[in-house]
């Protein structure tokens, strides 16, 4: 008797078609887990635009209180294993006369005594991001007048011209007393020159203006009820959007998704990053990515096209190649605490002895900044630039650069002429795999320039415009620090699972243009070939 | 009678220097160690088709990459000796090689057009001398396309890309984007071996064509072809030049042994 084989009992076809199942298994494994992957963040990333039923929620609070509110329901029967055993529980949002702007609360199923949907009662987002839940009943106007709800919109758009008034004063008279009060600073003109004393009284009279139009726009005002009968007012100019869920129809709810996602993608994070959009952080992910591009695609372009051209075939070459492809396997981390150590402390701080020592001790260039966050990124993805190119510039035929020369071209026309326009395709995938890189890290980005809420955009009126030296929003960083928001407020959780959603997208945008560029690169300089 | 059918005959080894287009004196090319060439000594000349012939690996591609410096391209090549080209010696240190690759073309066994259209394919030598005027291109491509016999069949398509021509246009395209350049000599390294026989026969009628302007330098494995076009022959074994006459004396009265075998397909 030999050994056990699965040639005994089996035929070389079974045999055959054995090795194929289990191929075939492990890659529908993948395809599958990727399919999780997408849809778990795809719904609960939708999740957070989706209009949630305001109920009118009937509750005991464990000193034995009772209550009746407006509230969301996060989630049911959760099993709440820290609070209560492995007992039921919900986790809802709801307002009161305490909490008029939202209380997120975990209560037991048993203290819960009535639920039921409450139509009457409106979803009201305010500007500072909270939401207040209550019963809309009438507008109260200046003067003591009061309107009926139907008038609403109409005195919405009331309100926001005021708004608007506001806005331009601010913008066109304010700001410019601003910047000639500064001008004059600089200028060390004196305290009472008579310029100065005109720009104040001109100051004076444009910030009574603001304060009336202010006063004006308090007096509009919403009047609202909450489940327990109290009244609660609110200005009209802190309302964002006013909705009714438990009113709307499938077309009012996507209604409501859409101005959600645009609210998403063009405001500012709110409430600290727990709600309102995520704009800066979109913004700042795309120009770290794109800076990034432009630094790293000359640069291993070059690398590349010196080690497959120039470079003598010795050791020396070949210890570089190896030491090329495993910097790509060095811990992004590192990376990060390179771009800190060198470009933030030693290059950013050598700059700013140089060239902005006024303004020393506070740094210029040598603190963490977008820029140096895309040139630490740069030098993260150069391997995988360099590496795709060279693969590229393997495939260029022999007999072309050869045809090149003979037409009295010089080395360098040939590489400009034939080599590189043939190479591109090979240059576009470095560039694909080099953006779903930077596109993925969060490590390396918080050391040096990457924060969890940036005051400012890197790109303003202000010349030079783009300020490549400021602190930037990202949305990798944006969902790390989503993770850690409370758990039981899952509007916040969604938020992250959103900001997800939109990395994904914006990756695979990003992605989707590179590969169009490629297919035209190959279609054109390839196609024969 | 007789005399229409012969083809006149010069002195190949008293070539006055009017009419020789290139001139070898003791040319030795070796890769590292390897010698590839031996004291080669010949007169090509001016306005006619001279074939190399010889087996594979006997030097001849290297003989005629010699023409235009291409053996400069492998990395361990060392050449010694002369080769005198317009009065001068081309494997003089300070040869200007672009000039020189302009007044000298070449032909490759693959066609090997850019990936680029047709136009820019055979403007590619001129733009890279600097000329840039439309006229000054639109007019050398359309010469260039006729006396490469090509400017019929492409001329309602020359901003299509080079790559959907056939072999053969490829192949006369890529003599097209030598002939823009106005070269005094065309090297041909085996042209027609991987065309089929009814495009080698365009090709061939082509250079009967072309070597009114300028000498033809060819290197073939066919020996039908060799006798069918050239008017004079060389053959090679082992990387030295055993005999080199007019190709009617060698292909019906070799002189050597070796010679005779190689045309009877004795071996090689």
């Amino acid at each position: 008797m030999g050994k056990w084989s699965p040639r005994q009992f089996l035929s070389n076809r079974q045999q055959q078609s054995y090795v194929i199942s289990l191929g075939a298994f492990c890659a529908g494994l993948l395809v599958v887990a990727l399919a999780c992957v997408l849809m778990l963040i795809t719904i609960r990333g939708l999740d957070y635009f989706w209009p949630r039923p305001v109920q009118s929620i009937q509750f005991e609070l464990p000193d034995g209180t009772a209550k009746q509110v407006y509230a969301q329901i996060n989630e049911r029967h959760i099993n709440s294993a820290v609070e209560s055993g492995s007992e039921p529980a919900f986790v809802f949002r709801y307002s009161d006369s305490q909490h008029p702007y939202g209380r997120s609360l975990l209560v037991e199923a048993n203290a819960v005594q009535a639920i039921s949907e409450a139509h009457q009662a409106a979803d009201i987002l305010l500007h500072n991001g909270t939401r207040v839940f209550s019963e809309p009943l009438s507008i109260r106007l200046p003067d003591g007048q009061s309107g009926e709800l139907a008038q609403y919109d109409e005195v919405r758009d009331t309100v926001s011209a005021i708004r608007e008034q506001i806005e331009t004063v601010r913008k066109e008279r304010l700001a410019s007393v601003h910047r000639e009060l500064a001008s004059l600073d600089l200028r060390q003109v004196e305290k009472d020159a008579p310029a100065r004393l005109r720009l104040y009284a001109d100051f004076e009279r444009w910030q009574q203006e603001v304060l009336r139009l202010e006063a004006q726009l308090a007096d509009y005002q919403l009047v609202t009820r909450f489940n327990n009968g109290s009244e609660f007012l609110i200005p009209l100019d802190d309302i964002d959007r006013l909705s009714y869920p438990g009113q709307l129809d499938w077309f009012g709810k996507l209604g409501i998704v859409g101005a959600g996602v645009v609210a998403f993608l063009t405001d500012a994070p709110k409430q600290a990053n727990t709600a309102g959009g995520v704009f800066p952080a979109l913004f700042g992910t795309v120009l770290m990515i794109f800076v990034m591009t432009i630094l790293v695609t000359p640069f291993g372009v070059l690398a590349a096209v010196y080690l497959h051209e120039y470079a003598p075939d010795n050791h020396l070459t070949s210890v570089i190649r190896i030491c090329v492809s495993n910097m790509a396997g060095v811990p992004s981390i590192v990376y990060g605490v390179f771009g800190l150590g060198f470009f933030v402390y030693l290059v950013g701080g050598n700059i700013d002895e140089l060239f902005f020592s006024d303004a020393l001790p506070a740094p210029t260039m040598g603190t963490p900044g977008v820029f140096w966050a895309s040139l630490t990124m740069a030098i993260l993805t150069l391997p995988v630039v360099i590496v795709a190119t060279e693969e590229g510039l393997r495939r260029v035929p022999e007999g072309l650069k050869s045809g090149s020369y003979a037409l009295g071209a010089t080395k360098f026309e040939t590489i400009w002429h034939t080599v590189l326009p043939m190479a591109s395709p090979g240059i576009m995938t470095g560039v694909i795999l080099a953006i779903a890189r930077a596109a993925g890290e969060v490590a390396p980005l918080m050391l040096v320039g990457a924060v969890k809420f940036a005051p400012n955009l890197p790109f303003d009126g202000e010349f030079p415009y783009l300020h490549l030296d400021r602190q930037f929003m990202h949305l990798g960083v944006l969902i790390y620090d989503g993770a850690f928001h409370s758990q039981t407020d899952v509007r916040s959780a969604s938020l992250m699972f959103a900001s997800c959603l939109l990395l994904l997208v914006v990756v695979f945008v990003l992605n989707v243009l590179a590969v169009i560029l490629r297919r035209r690169l190959r279609k054109r300089y390839l196609r024969g070939y | 009678m007789l005399k229409l059918f012969e083809r006149e005959q010069l002195n190949l080894a008293k070539l006055p220097e009017a009419q020789t287009a290139i001139e070898v004196r003791d040319l030795c090319l070796r890769f590292g160690d390897k010698h590839v060439l031996h004291n080669i000594t010949m007169r090509i000349p001016k306005n006619r088709i001279t074939a190399l012939i010889g087996q594979s690996g006997c030097g001849k591609s290297t003989l005629i990459s010699c023409f235009n410096r291409m053996n400069d391209l492998i990395d361990n090549s060392v050449t010694d000796g002369e080769i005198i080209i317009d009065g001068r010696n081309i494997n003089r240190k300070k040869e200007n090689l672009s000039i020189l690759r302009s007044q000298v073309g070449m032909v490759f066994q693959r066609p090997n057009p850019f990936p680029m259209s047709i136009y820019d394919n055979v403007c590619y030598g001129l733009r890279l001398q600097g000329i840039k005027q439309r006229r000054q291109l639109d007019d050398a491509v359309e010469r260039a396309l006729i006396e490469a016999a090509l400017w019929d069949e492409v001329k309602d398509r020359l901003f299509e890309s080079a790559t959907t021509l056939s072999g053969g246009q490829q192949q006369r395209l890529v003599i097209a984007r030598a002939l823009a350049l106005k070269p005094s000599i065309l090297l041909l390294d085996e042209p027609t071996s991987a065309l089929d026989p009814l495009t080698t026969l365009i090709i061939e009628e082509l250079m009967a064509e072309l070597k009114k302007r300028c000498t033809i330098v060819i290197v073939t494995h066919n020996m039908q072809q060799a006798s069918r076009v050239s008017d004079y022959t060389a053959f090679l074994h082992q990387g030295e030049l055993v005999e080199y006459s007019d190709s009617d004396t060698l292909f019906t009265l070799p002189e050597k042994k070796q010679t005779e075998d190689y045309i009877t397909g004795r071996y090689g």
